[in-house]
């Protein structure tokens, strides 16, 4: 029990960081809301129903800017589709975890919960089940409410802090602590590499097409490796 | 009603493309190559989200001194601390003070 409270707390305190640049997002979320001129309940929901800052703001923007209903919801669906890919980078983890949970987890599977299990693994079952309930937990307490505060007070935090930048930050931190063989660091560079070559494709189809390049390129250098 | 049932399709999609494989191949054995594949989600997915972050609307990437100077100053910190509060204050702090002074 002790083992597990104090998962639990490394959990929470990985999260938190990852939460601050998180707040401005929300805000702007909460005023996208207001601007969009949306049914606020509705627009407040998407935080705990789609539980993903960028497509819920490109979901809001397009809603309100009166774009047919059908293209908006498939323009998010497509920012939203690396979570497939999420979804296969953690299925054997996934294997090793009862029914229940591989029906719950899915719904906190969010890009910085992602982030912190694939790059701090817990090889065991029940500390990775904790850790990931405390992260993924830490963000859908916070998350609906800093939005609901976005819709009442509007963008509090001064544009020009840029806190956002906090994200690549910290995932660059993660990177740099969970990238430890050399078909790892390949896969992130390639990965990078070719995003960024392909930036210009809308809707964030890019992160699509470099991942899948970087996942290859380490793939075949450790083929070469392995000889 | 339009834009709750909007928001509720992208929801269920959303949770859908989040849980499909993990659901679906919770029994089925891997494939050795596969396994090997996934290990390099990680990697690529996260340095692919770096760019993507600093990617303006219109495709440009925005990086520049202070961003550099950000990041060399967070990936440091983090190597030798591990810890992520860390991580942001020693990014962040740089990142400001760089671009004040560029």
């Amino acid at each position: 029990m002790s083992v597990d409270r104090s998962v639990a707390r490394q959990g929470i305190t990985d999260a938190l960081p990852l939460f601050v640049p998180a707040i401005p997002f929300g805000l702007v979320i909460g005023l996208a809301i207001t601007e969009a001129g949306m049914n606020p309940l509705a627009g407040w929901s998407s935080s705990w129903l789609i539980f993903a800052g960028a497509a819920q703001l490109t979901l809001i923007t397009l809603l309100g800017g009166g774009v047919a209903l059908a293209a908006a919801i498939s323009t998010a669906l497509v920012v939203n589709a690396r979570h497939l890919m999420y979804s296969v980078a953690l299925t054997p983890a996934f294997q090793r975890q009862p029914r229940w949970f591989r029906w719950l987890g899915p719904y906190l599977l969010i890009d910085q919960v992602f982030a912190l299990v694939t790059m701090r693994p817990e090889e065991d079952p029940d500390r990775f089940r904790t850790y990931y309930l405390a992260a993924g937990a830490t963000f859908w307490v916070l998350w609906p409410a800093v939005v609901a505060l976005g819709l009442l007070i509007g963008p509090v935090v001064p544009d020009e802090w840029n806190l956002g930048f906090a994200i690549p930050i910290l995932f660059i931190g993660l990177l740099v602590v969970g990238t430890e063989t050399w078909p790892e660091v390949v896969a992130a560079l390639t990965g990078a590499a070719v995003t960024y070559l392909v930036a210009s494709l809308p809707n964030r189809t890019g992160l699509l097409v470099g991942s899948v390049a970087g996942v290859t390129a380490g793939t075949i250098v450790e083929r070469l490796r392995r000889g | 009603m339009g834009d709750l049932a909007a928001v509720v399709i992208v929801g269920v999609g959303t949770y859908v493309m989040r849980a499909v494989f993990i659901v679906a191949l919770a029994k089925k054995r891997i494939p050795e190559t596969v396994l090997i594949a996934l290990r390099y989600v990680g990697s690529a997915v996260l340095a692919a989200l770096v760019v993507t972050l600093l990617t303006d609307a219109g495709g440009n990437v925005a990086i520049g001194f202070p961003e550099v100077a950000g990041f060399l100053a967070g990936g440091g910190v983090a190597f030798r601390t591990r810890s992520q509060i860390w991580t942001l204050v020693a990014g962040m702090v740089v990142f400001w003070v760089v671009r004040a002074l560029v």
